[in-house]
């Protein structure tokens, strides 16, 4: 019941897009159609189920003060945590390249759908973000972690199919020429925006 | 030489990796001892700012800060869940909890099953300072209560955060009205909400209006303010003066 | 001064603006943009930074193997960004503490890797650096118009000082919230290519 709710939870209540604006520049440029959409999205959940997990492992027998302790007592009171930042950057980019390499050699056809998404991954904020508040929010297990990186990746995968479904109605209205591509997006994605701040409120 | 082969990438990569790694330990470990200074009177001067002994803005000076400190504590308590003083801290080295060693303490006040100790800071002119820690929208969130001698009239409050937005839940520690609205207010001794941060607490007299626009790092200092006081509220009972 | 010098300059603060035509960098610009001191940090930190890591991602542009470049020029933004901040909080530990809020954001804003990745990996020390001062600059333009905005009507204030309110002013929620930021980029986008009809869209 808890992993449902904090499932749940971090598809709409903390949408990585609409809650924490995060991932914005890879959600604006590459949400022209959905079907690069769609290939992104599914990415990103890819990305972020796999790296959550990792950091969440580094950050609690490497990292954290005192994580250091399975080591033996001399290592009680080594804190890395100024390395956490660093650290889960490298993994992230890692495993983008290693899922990279790995899409290539045994799925062709996915590899040349997903084309440059995939490395474009790594600078992927809300990949990061999703790091960072799980660094935060202390987990009890990989489990839970594994639960939020699958409902933060759900969550911004139907945030930006959903974009770009508007965008491919968008392109048949007759929208004032400076504010044609780009411009509309960001008003579009302002009041997608608003509307999901009412999900703010819920509590599960 | 070929940059692309699977020795070199591996090779420039582990380099990589550990010139990064050795030069952030150096650095790191070579200005921890500056750094922990400056943490320590920054730590200080929260708790004087909330006492209401000055702006914080007037304790720039680390020595300043500790030699004020020093001369007018009283005495500096660690207590236990029942209450009791299990430690006196040495008020001469002006020892007190850090920030880190609140986040320690925090698991203890939500329910972890470690020893209770937090500490109470109490000055020569019978204001006491209790210390709070909890998650605010990004990050930790923490802070300091400072109570009148009767422990149940509020004095001041000071906030910090380690990375809440600017402007609107960094209003905590930025805004000074967010700060005064608690100067004056009561705790509510007995109830399991001793102090509400809410939309239209304010109105209250154990309450203040959370901040428009910032409704997580609201109810995140709301959160570690309850469970902290209703940690310290077996001391306040024995202690409360009527 | 050279024609390509001249454009590796001029080009960052209009034509090819990091956040209003390059689309990088938005979600930090969406955070810190309401209140215009936090707008002016971040514009700072980010040139500084930019410009730090395009200078040493091309001075060793050369050596970096193709397959893990992603991981070593994210390294090296992060190692530059965790520096400064760690030397702050020894010598300047008020100007660090207020910093470290960004830490995360510069680090994961696309521009300083998006620089990196189109310019500085191609180029010489010296262009690089310029290349990435001045992107710095351009999304710091941005950043601060966008501020001024929001504080302006969110909260009647400027630099924290009362202007609006004196007056009167009831302060616009909405205008704090994130949503609005975009709203407000949007405009700006909308006024940049009314201007530039070149930049249009079809």
């Amino acid at each position: 019941m808890e992993y449902l709710s904090l499932f749940v939870k971090s598809i709409f209540v903390d949408n990585m897009i609409f809650a924490y604006f995060l991932g914005m520049c890879s959600y604006l440029a590459v949400s022209k159609n959905v079907k690069t959409a769609n290939g992104l999205g599914i990415a990103v959940i890819l990305v972020l189920l796999i790296t959550l997990p990792i950091n969440y492992l580094l950050n609690k027998y490497v990292l954290s003060p005192g994580a250091l302790s399975w080591l033996g007592d001399n290592f009680a009171g080594v804190d890395l945590s100024f390395l956490s930042f660093i650290v889960f950057i490298a993994v992230i980019a890692g495993i983008v390249q290693v899922v990279e390499m790995v899409v290539e050699k045994f799925m062709p056809s996915l590899y040349s759908s997903l084309g440059i998404f995939l490395p474009l991954i790594a600078v992927n904020c809300a990949i990061l973000g999703g790091s960072l508040f799980m660094q935060q929010r202390e987990f009890v297990n990989v489990g839970e972690s594994a639960v939020y990186a699958l409902g933060s990746g759900i969550g911004w995968y139907l945030a930006i199919v959903a974009l770009a479904a508007i965008r491919e109605k968008l392109s048949y209205s007759n929208v004032p020429a400076p504010l044609k591509g780009l411009g509309i997006t960001f008003f579009t994605v302002g009041l997608m925006g608003m509307a999901f701040m009412a999900f703010m409120g819920i509590s599960l | 030489m070929n940059t692309n082969s699977n020795v070199y990438t591996v090779i420039y990569t582990t380099i990589v990796c550990v010139v990064v790694a050795a030069i952030l330990a150096f650095v790191s470990q070579s200005l921890k001892d500056r750094q922990e200074a400056n943490e320590k009177a920054e730590n200080i001067s929260q708790i004087l700012t909330a006492a209401q002994f000055g702006e914080k803005s007037s304790w720039t000076d680390n020595n300043t800060t500790i030699n004020f400190y020093k001369e007018n504590i009283d005495r500096a308590l660690l207590v236990n869940a029942k209450g009791e003083t299990v430690k006196v801290m040495d008020a001469s080295k002006a020892e007190i909890y850090t920030v880190s060693d609140l986040k320690k303490q925090n698991y203890n006040v939500n329910g972890a099953s470690g020893e209770l100790e937090i500490p109470v800071y109490i000055f020569k002119n019978g204001v006491s300072v209790l210390p709070l820690y909890g998650a605010g929208l990004w990050g930790p969130v923490w802070g300091y209560v400072a109570l009148e001698n009767d422990l149940r009239t509020i004095k001041g409050a000071y906030f910090d955060h380690s990375s809440e937005t600017p402007g609107l839940g960094g209003k905590i520690k930025d805004d000074p009205a967010f700060r005064g609205a608690f100067c004056g207010k009561q705790l509510n001794i007995g109830s399991e909400r001793p102090f509400t941060i809410a939309k239209g607490a304010g109105s209250s007299n154990d309450g203040i209006d959370a901040i428009s626009g910032a409704t997580m790092t609201s109810k995140g200092v709301d959160a570690a303010l309850v469970a902290w006081l209703n940690a310290y509220m077996p001391y306040i009972v024995a202690n409360v003066n009527e | 001064m050279d024609a390509k010098l001249k454009e590796t300059i001029l080009n960052p603060l209009w034509k090819g603006n990091p956040i209003s035509v390059l689309v990088l960098g938005i979600c930090s610009s969406l955070a810190v943009t309401v209140e215009l001191k936090g707008a002016c940090v971040m514009a700072l930190s980010v040139t500084i930074v930019t410009a730090l890591s395009s200078l040493v991602c091309s001075l060793i542009r050369k050596t970096i193997p193709n397959r893990v470049r992603i991981i070593i020029q994210l390294v090296v933004v992060a190692l530059m960004v965790i520096l400064v901040d760690q030397v702050l909080k020894a010598f300047a530990y008020g100007v660090g503490k207020q910093l470290s809020v960004y830490i995360g954001l510069i680090i994961t804003n696309c521009i300083v890797m998006g620089r990196i990745e189109a310019f500085a990996l191609g180029n010489k020390p010296v262009a690089s650096f310029l290349d990435g001062l001045f992107n710095g600059l351009g999304y710091g333009i941005i950043l601060i118009v966008v501020g001024f905005f929001r504080e302006l009507l969110g909260s009647g204030t400027l630099f924290g000082f009362d202007v609006l309110n004196r007056f009167g002013y009831v302060n616009n929620g909405l205008v704090i919230l994130p949503p609005m930021a975009l709203i407000f980029l949007g405009c700006l986008i909308w006024i940049q290519r009314a201007i530039s009809k070149d930049l249009q869209e079809k």
